[in-house]
């Protein structure tokens, strides 16, 4: 693809803090190379700001590989900008064109509050896992392979599910602001192995128990999260997650 | 988890939701047959007698008792789900992705279970209470007893043009609600399976989605031109 350079206009969220009240600044930016980042756009606007003295942007970012999920920005009413399967930071530029406005914000949720600017508190989402997400085992050495039989097709399963990076995407593209997307992933990844079967019901009602605890609004199946999910993550894993969720509901002893 | 618990928590909730919405699913393919009748040109005896069955068999009474809870569970629950989702965005954004990433019909159906309840309310009160509660002719066919004339009362309800337009609002809505509506209850049910997703979303969408709403939509039309 050619390289261009562009002009953009700059709509970004600016909140000091959780309490303050945010609003839109607007800022132009001149010289943006088709081949960077988003964020490395980010990084050009942000020296400009403190060359003149302003207070820079703050916005989260890790690895600027795609497999952190730090980067939580909602670009022209799309989590993570325009391409689809896509962190932020693998949103290159040239996703935009000279004399674009691009309005940027940060994830918008209940659950999610603003620490500042674009940079959002996730927390919510180590609290679900905290309530089940894990397997309880003493992991010692590594048991020889095929000790534990996995048929491939479940392994894949499994693995696509655990491709879940915890970004927050699926919350934010959500119109109820729904965490189904992420808690099903998490479950799914271990109803599918034998080693995540002795915990499997109090792991799927405990999840959800936190999940309604956490003020997540309730899914009503319109995809939008499968459709922003970076890493692709299935709506069938939600079915999953209710089919887990129901059959624990129903058997589970406690 | 005690069952309290369970129905408590917002999966247990979808799942009264969903059950509730196929059963009305169910009713309505039986209330569409039955109106039917109201099309035929024979002074309104088939429709009649069916009309006094539907109203004093036991078990149909049952049903129909049954049929008024799941109503207003249904919306119950699923008002009480709305507000809950609303609240958890306090701060909306600023520009929203439209139809980029969710289809219409599935943003829509609070808004179009709302106007389906205010039809639903309205259309009882039309019929229903006045069929059970209130004064209307009756009509004699050659049987023992004579009928309550409910064939003659809608004749008459729709030769008014407003009359008719609500009932197609009411039925674009009924539309709208169920094209999403019927596959997202089987999805919350956790039954997606590759084999099965084609015929339930087409089922959904031309079944109770189109053919259904047309069918209710053309009765009062007919009459109003007939």
């Amino acid at each position: 693809m050619e390289h261009y350079n562009m002009n953009l206009t700059l709509k970004v969220w600016r909140q000091k803090n959780t309490d303050a009240q945010g609003k839109f600044e607007t800022y132009p930016v001149s010289g943006i190379s088709s081949e960077m980042s988003f964020l490395e756009m980010f990084d050009v606007l942000n020296e400009k700001l403190i060359n003149e003295g302003k207070e820079p942007i703050a916005f989260d970012h890790d690895c600027r590989e795609g497999i952190c999920g730090a980067c939580s920005m909602h670009i022209n009413g799309r989590a993570h900008g325009p391409w689809a399967a896509t962190t932020t930071c693998q949103l290159h530029m040239r996703a935009f064109k000279d004399g674009d406005t691009v309005t940027v914000e940060p994830w918008r949720a209940a659950s999610f509050p603003v620490v500042k600017d674009l940079t959002v508190d996730r927390g919510a989402f180590d609290r679900i896992i905290e309530a089940g997400g894990y397997v309880s085992v003493n992991t010692g050495n590594a048991q020889d392979a095929n000790s534990i039989l996995v048929p491939k097709d479940q392994s894949d399963e499994a693995f696509a599910a655990a491709a879940c990076i915890g970004c927050g995407a699926c919350v934010a593209a959500c119109k109820n602001s729904s965490a189904m997307l992420f808690v099903s992933a998490k479950v799914s990844q271990l109803a599918l192995l034998p080693q995540g079967q002795p915990e499997r019901k109090s792991r799927a009602l405990n999840m959800i128990a936190q999940m309604d605890k956490e003020m997540f609004g309730s899914c009503t199946n319109t995809g939008a999260c499968e459709a922003e999910c970076p890493k692709e993550i299935s709506l069938t894993n939600i079915a999953r997650l209710n089919r887990e969720f129901i059959s624990a509901g129903f058997t589970y002893e406690k | 988890m005690k069952w309290s618990q369970f129905f408590n928590t917002s999966i247990g909730k979808k799942l009264l939701v969903g059950a509730t919405g196929l059963f009305l699913c169910s009713f309505i393919i039986v209330h569409l047959a039955g109106n039917f009748q109201l099309l035929y040109n024979d002074g309104g005896k088939a429709f009649n007698a069916y009309a006094a069955f539907m109203g004093h068999n036991e078990i149909i009474q049952l049903i129909a008792w049954g049929l008024k809870i799941a109503i207003l569970l249904h919306a119950f629950i699923a008002l009480q789900l709305t507000f809950r989702n609303r609240a958890a965005r306090p701060v909306k954004y600023a520009v929203n992705p439209g139809n980029q990433t969710s289809s219409w019909f599935s943003r829509q159906m609070a808004i179009m279970g709302s106007i389906l309840l205010i039809f639903i309310v309205i259309h009882l009160a039309d019929f229903w209470w006045k069929f059970h509660f209130g004064e209307i002719p009756t009509q004699n066919y050659g049987g023992e007893e004579p009928l309550k004339d409910l064939y003659t009362v809608v004749q008459v309800a729709f030769k008014e043009l407003w009359i008719v337009v609500l009932y197609v609002i009411g039925m674009i809505a009924l539309s709208f609600h169920l094209i999403h509506g019927f596959k997202s209850a089987f999805q919350t049910f956790g039954l997606n399976h590759v084999k099965y997703n084609g015929l339930i979303s087409f089922v959904g969408i031309w079944l109770f989605g189109i053919l259904i709403p047309v069918g209710f939509a053309i009765i009062p039309v007919v009459i109003y031109f007939k």
